[in-house]
């Protein structure tokens, strides 16, 4: 059985709401690599071509000197701006590779420390506090509070806020009823967003599902409301448009999709404010702030993140670990202990329907005596808060009401 | 984690992207000597312009090749990356504050306004309210600016006057605070201008520590007679303070601390408040926690049972001393902690069961207790607040 009073410090087990801390500034490294590599790879394809065409044409006698040193000048200009590519790139890169390396020592120091009483610990575990607050509120859109928090705090390398910034302007502006923004995102991420689908579909055959079906159906959603604002115009030209549209970008998701598929056809029929049930549905404005939780959530798994704030995880997990049923209880605490977190204002409410802690044994002052109002304290404390109080000896004052007994009247307690 | 710094060490030092930056310039000098080249003499272009598809051609393979290291790299990086710090998947639906945005965010700006981060806790409370899917985030917030922008930088300019509004209530408490305080301006005085730096009159130093106690503390005779005994008689030892047994009342550095902290927590507990964050606690206890849920998340996911009790964790979690608040009694008959439902019952033994289980041990008659011979009768029984 756990014991009821611990101080160990497991860094490896402890290190779990750090996780993403090193993830992100990998993947991020790996998207910029991608980046890189596709620009080689365009331009690579690109000049070489160039350079045999225009080879070509100046040993056939087609081109003039005039062009031929134009190409070759459009050769270098994309020459030049590769390797103007390639430095931004490579600007990033040791920027990432920088953040990865506070990281890493950030999380090292844990390894250290001697105890959870450690005073190195708790430095430690403000500055994780700090960062999950951070992460709070960029999730939530608060960029100005944890932009200053952060530099308040010094702790710049060890937050995400440029990636939170960018995911924020495009659910921002999905929130506002605009595609482009997240449509360009789809796309700048097209292939990585291929292979979460498919590493799903491997998930489904293996017969346990990880994670909702989120990936290739933003990009259908997208389209979907795309061609929903054309439908509701009720415009002929626009209905004709979205026709094409749902050719174009929705048919080829039917095998994913048949039961939208179905709706896209059948809203045809029904003009915004006639419609049945699931039609009129499709016209609701509240499919814009679900379609920004749907790009945010897709974000978010493909940079590894998770997908809620990290704070909530720690706090469900450290307010039931701290509630006790004395918490959201009628008999007010005693006034001479320093009041429990629980109890305190701020958490008081947030903690109300989360469980308890599980406890095996009871935890008490050991010289329990009972005063005649029906309250218990340790002998110790009692005899200290009388001499506090200024009371002569013999007496007791009880530590929340103020009522002063005899200490013949208090009666000794026997926990077991 | 060192060994993941020394990974990372490599990839910086081997896998980066400056050499195939440097690759693509040889290529850029090669186009620019070329075209150099034409420009000197265009007949040569079609023998210039052949010449080079070779040397173009192996310079991209070459920045191909500094590519793939740096891939290579990554890779590696990554793998060690899974290594030291193994994916963990986290306990997303034990998330039971996703619908309470509000309350988080009340409890963010109390956290930030107790740090003293006034101008972050006021930029949050901006934001808070421009953002529409968020209530309004403050119901109220006790006056934490009062305490750390007023109180803490004048206790701790050493300027201190008795500034008490609150000094009923806290005597009340059993709060020695306002005796520490007129303690600590007594030695002071004492002290002399060479330690407070205050002007060299009568009031200051011995004579004017004299006068302060006279003034000050009489009411708290009662109280304190000892103490202020104690400081009287330091008094004959001012000369030689450094060697008398006073020397440790006299001790003023530790003591701005001490008066310091104590102004906090009981500035804190008159308003209901927890001396120490309780956001940095219950994220903390959180951390500690986690470990222990994720093993139990494993099990109830393989052996896919449930919990019934939604009231109660179904494991027991460790915290240190420092996050235990409250007593805890568990029944030793139904192993079960009492609450307000089912309290604690003393029997006139002296020893304690919950309610429940004195009244499924007694049926309404007498009863003999669990761990005594002593018998009773339920109505015996009394319920003890602990």
């Amino acid at each position: 059985m756990a014991d009821h009073i611990t101080s160990k410090l497991n860094p490896d087990s402890h290190l779990i709401l750090d996780q993403p801390l090193l993830r992100l500034p990998f993947e991020l490294l790996r998207k910029n690599f991608k980046v890189a590599h596709l620009n080689v790879e365009k331009e690579s394809t690109a000049l070489k071509s160039t350079l045999r065409e225009t080879a070509n044409a100046s040993l056939n006698a087609n081109a003039s000197p005039d062009d031929v040193l134009k190409n070759v000048d459009s050769m270098i200009a994309r020459m030049r701006g590769l390797k103007r590519k390639l430095t931004s790139c490579s600007e990033e890169e040791n920027r990432l590779h920088q953040q990865s390396q506070s990281r890493i020592r950030h999380l090292g120091e844990l390894y250290g420390m001697q105890s959870l009483d450690d005073v190195k610990y708790e430095q430690w575990s403000r500055t994780r506090l700090d960062r999950l607050l951070v992460d709070y509120l960029l999730r939530y859109g608060y960029k100005e509070s944890a932009s200053e928090l952060a530099q308040e705090k010094g702790i710049g390398e060890l937050v995400d806020v440029e990636t939170f910034v960018q995911m924020s302007r495009v659910s921002e502006s999905l929130r506002r009823g605009r595609v482009t923004e997240a449509l360009a995102w789809c796309n700048e991420n097209k292939k990585d967003l291929r292979r979460m689908e498919v590493c799903f579909f491997c998930s489904i055959l293996r017969g346990y599902l990880l994670m909702d079906v989120f990936q290739s159906k933003l990009e259908f959603t997208l389209r979907f409301q795309q061609y929903i604002e054309m439908i509701r115009t009720q415009d002929e030209q626009k209905l004709l448009n979205a026709i094409t549209h749902a050719k174009k970008y929705l048919l080829p998701f039917k095998d994913s999709f048949p039961g939208e598929i179905q709706q896209v056809y059948g809203l045809l029929a029904f003009p915004p404010g006639v419609g049945p049930d699931p039609y009129a549905e499709l016209y609701s404005d509240s499919r814009w702030s679900d379609l920004s939780n749907l790009f945010m959530h897709t974000h978010n798994s493909l940079l590894s993140l998770p997908p809620v704030p990290l704070l909530h995880i720690a706090l469900s997990a450290g307010l039931s670990a701290l509630k006790t049923p004395s918490c959201h209880s009628l008999h007010p605490p005693s006034s001479t202990t320093s009041i429990c977190p629980i109890c305190s204002t701020e958490l008081n409410d947030l903690a109300r329907p989360l469980p308890y802690a599980h406890h095996t044994k009871s935890h008490v002052e050991s010289d329990l005596k009972l005063l005649p109002n029906g309250c218990a304290y340790g002998k110790r404390k009692l005899e200290e808060y009388a001499r506090k109080a200024g009371l002569d000896a013999g007496w007791y004052k009880d530590l929340r009401s103020g009522e002063v007994y005899r200490c013949e009247e208090a009666t000794t307690v026997y926990i077991s | 984690m060192d060994n993941l710094l020394i990974e990372l060490a490599k990839l910086r030092r081997d896998s980066n992207l400056t050499e195939s930056i440097q690759d693509v310039d040889k290529i850029l000098e090669q186009l620019e000597a070329a075209r150099e080249s034409i420009v000197q003499d265009p007949n040569s272009a079609s023998f210039t312009l052949a010449k080079l598809q070779n040397p173009l051609k192996h310079g991209f393979d070459k920045v191909n090749d500094d590519l793939k290291k740096v891939h290579k790299g990554q890779s590696a990086y990554g793998r060690a990356l899974d290594k030291n710090l193994p994916h963990k998947e986290l306990p997303f639906d034990i998330d039971g504050l996703a619908s309470r945005p509000t309350l988080i965010n009340r409890a963010i700006s109390m956290h930030l306004l107790r740090e003293g981060q006034f101008q972050v806790a006021s930029t949050f409370l901006d934001e808070a309210q421009e953002n529409p899917p968020q209530p309004s985030p403050m119901p109220s917030t006790p006056n934490f600016s009062e305490i750390d922008e007023t109180e803490l930088p004048s206790l701790k300019s050493r300027e201190l006057q008795d500034k008490f509004s609150n000094i009923h209530e806290l005597e009340k408490r059993g709060s020695n605070l306002e005796f520490e305080l007129s303690k600590l301006q007594f030695v002071w005085l004492f002290l002399g201008p060479s330690v407070n730096g205050l002007p060299n009159d009568m009031h200051n130093g011995l004579s004017g520590a004299l006068i302060y106690a006279q003034q000050h503390f009489q009411r708290f005779q009662a109280r304190f007679l000892k103490d202020i005994q104690q400081l009287a008689t330091a008094m004959a030892y001012s000369s030689n303070l450094q060697d008398s047994p006073y020397y440790r009342t006299f001790d003023i550095e530790t003591a701005w601390d001490d008066v310091s902290t104590s102004f906090t927590r009981e500035f804190c507990s008159l308003l209901g408040l927890s001396a120490e964050s309780p956001l940095y606690l219950a994220a903390t206890a959180g951390a500690i926690a986690l470990p222990t849920l994720l093993k139990l998340y494993a099990i109830v996911k393989e052996k896919r049972t449930e919990w019934t009790t939604r009231s109660e964790l179904p494991v027991e979690i460790a915290l240190p001393r420092s996050m235990i608040f409250h007593a805890i009694f568990v029944c030793p008959v139904s192993k079960e902690q009492t609450t307000d439902q089912n309290p604690p019952m003393m029997m006139p033994c002296g020893h304690v069961v919950a309610k429940e289980s004195l009244q499924r041990l007694s049926k309404g008659g007498k009863f003999k207790c669990p761990y005594c011979p002593g018998e009773s009768i339920p109505s015996q029984a009394r319920e003890i607040i602990l």
